[in-house]
């Protein structure tokens, strides 16, 4: 489990995150969504300990990530949203840091590398942008780590290849594993993510399941748009209304939608899901 | 499981970065190598006065310890070149691995695989070009390692040790050919600490920043100490006591304390720098 508790961290004169405590249970996809430059990576590099908080704490399973001990460093693995490779091919390079994993697979690794489509034969400097960041994404799930942190993993990628990174994510990821995906592209991680934590400057606005999420906001698609909606967007054919589920209505949740309405309505959505 | 040192583990990182070693040094090993093989060709083609030009074995085991020295100074460079970058470095903080064997095994490759392998190819090459009958006559590796025994016998025969009072302590008096050995090999650890430090600290042009940063120390130290001795009036006076017969006295006195001086800073500084790596690798923020 990952413990957020008060933390506070700034880069120079820029404040980040104040104040915030956060709880990542153990076995979920988590879908880590903010605008651009909320502190989203940063939050992926506080938990992977890359950066260490000024004050406050995180730990991933009791252990510190600051101190990057073997023996969580080896439980955790980061795939940044640059990418950067070596001057080899993928099998060689999961080769070279494999060893370091104690549930690395390499079987895994080439089922992976096969339903994502990446050539097995080439070089990363010889594959196309899409097909490096999916050869990384193999490398990293054969890894089979106990936590898997994506930053932007579908920038880059054409549609079919998100299509292709939500099924390996979904089908290869033990129920065991916790991902957090951080992306502020909602669209490609929708019946993926569950549950969602929504970013602020300085603040966390929504941490919540989507169980969580429908029993408090509906999501309502008509013909019109409706007066005590927190969010309404036009849709063809309609309108989409994210309202306060009152009467405690089933809906499915738009991630998008929901987003928009937490960007819109952060003070009532934070009170709202408390 | 053991956080600070596992040896299988560490077999493992060593394993890992002895596969980075040669694809990312191995050119400016080549490129060093190949040096005294020009230096051959041009010793060949210069014009002679009927008499055969001639390269003698000292010379050049002088120029494979300066080419040796060089590959010191860009090996951490050109092997750890993005361990501190935020981006490129991320992989390496992340490995799972403790900072004392990612440490120790940049030590390895930098202080002892580095030289190890450049002097063991530059004795190989220097032995292939003294086979031809050319200007390289005699085996520079026949010599190489003879290097020590030579000083040895050249202090013995310089009572340097007996020109020093009892007022000094026992470890200069001791000019032994350990202590020499000490002296030569921490030289070598020291310019490496220096280059490693630099590494972890500059994130770009690491080694010309650091090379920069020792010549400008080298300029305050020299303005310091010439201002300390033209101030200090005792000095001067023990200077001008020195005359033809008490010269040679002189500087075989002032190499002696020199070399002791020269041990203690090597400790202290090599002690300092390699601590401030292992601090920069532990604590690196990406």
């Amino acid at each position: 489990m990952i413990k957020i508790n008060n933390l506070d961290f700034a880069y120079k004169n820029t404040q980040v995150f104040k104040n915030i405590s956060l709880e990542f249970p153990k076995g979920n996809i988590y879908g880590l969504l903010g605008e651009n430059g909320v502190g989203k990576t940063t939050l992926l590099k506080l938990i992977c300990g890359l950066q260490k908080p000024q004050h406050g704490s995180v730990t991933v399973d009791g252990l510190i990530p600051s101190e990057r001990q073997p023996q969580f460093l080896q439980n955790v693995y980061f795939l940044p949203e640059e990418v950067i490779t070596e001057d080899t091919t993928p099998e060689k390079f999961v080769q070279k840091i494999g060893v370091f994993y104690p549930r690395y697979d390499f079987a895994l690794f080439n089922q992976l590398m096969k339903e994502l489509e990446v050539d097995l034969s080439k070089k990363f400097n010889e594959l196309s942008h899409g097909q490096k960041k999916k050869a990384l994404l193999a490398c990293a799930m054969s890894l089979q780590t106990d936590y898997l942190f994506l930053d932007e993993p579908t920038n880059g990628l054409d549609i079919p290849s998100k299509a292709l990174f939500r099924k390996v994510i979904s089908q290869y990821c033990s129920d065991d594993t916790t991902v957090i995906i951080s992306t502020h592209q909602v669209k490609d991680v929708e019946n993926l993510i569950d549950p969602i934590v929504i970013l602020d400057r300085d603040d966390v606005l929504l941490n919540a399941s989507f169980a969580e999420i429908i029993d408090k906001v509906y999501f309502e698609y008509g013909p019109e748009r409706l007066q005590n909606a927190y969010y309404t967007e036009m849709l063809p054919g309609g309108y989409i209304n994210v309202m306060p589920n009152t009467e405690h209505l089933e809906s499915n949740v738009n991630i998008e939608a929901l987003f928009n309405a937490v960007m819109k309505n952060k003070e009532t959505i934070k009170n709202l899901m408390k | 499981m053991n956080n600070t040192l596992d040896i299988k583990r560490f077999g493992k990182v060593l394993r890992r970065d002895g596969l980075n070693f040669f694809p990312n040094l191995i050119l400016s090993l080549a490129i060093l190598w190949a040096i005294p093989v020009v230096i051959y060709l041009f010793t060949s083609l210069m014009p002679t006065d009927g008499t055969k030009n001639v390269f003698d074995a000292f010379g050049r085991i002088n120029i494979i310890e300066t080419l040796t020295k060089i590959a010191i100074i860009i090996a951490p460079a050109r092997l750890y070149q993005y361990c501190n970058d935020s981006r490129k470095g991320i992989g390496y903080a992340m490995l799972p691995a403790s900072t004392l064997e990612k440490f120790l095994s940049m030590v390895i490759y930098c202080v002892i695989v580095t030289p190890i392998i450049y002097v063991a190819g530059a004795l190989a090459i220097d032995s292939i070009l003294a086979l031809f009958n050319g200007p390289y006559e005699g085996f520079a590796a026949t010599y190489y390692f003879n290097e020590f025994a030579q000083i040895d016998s050249s202090i013995a025969n310089h009572d340097v040790a007996g020109l020093l009072d009892d007022t000094w302590p026992i470890f200069v008096k001791n000019l032994s050919p350990t202590f020499l050995r000490i002296l030569s090999l921490l030289g070598l650890l020291t310019l490496s600490s220096i280059f490693m430090f630099g590494n972890m600290i500059f994130k770009k042009r690491k080694t010309g920043k650091m090379i920069g940063i020792l010549i400008l120390l080298a300029i305050i130290i020299m303005i310091i100490s010439i201002n300390y001795v033209a101030n200090n009036e005792a000095l001067i006076e023990y200077f001008n006591q020195i005359n033809e017969n008490n010269v040679t006295e002189f500087i075989e006195r002032m190499i002696f304390i020199w070399m002791n001086v020269a041990l203690y800073t090597e400790i202290i500084v090599s002690a300092l720098l390699l601590f401030g790596v292992y601090r920069k690798i532990k604590t690196q923020k990406y």
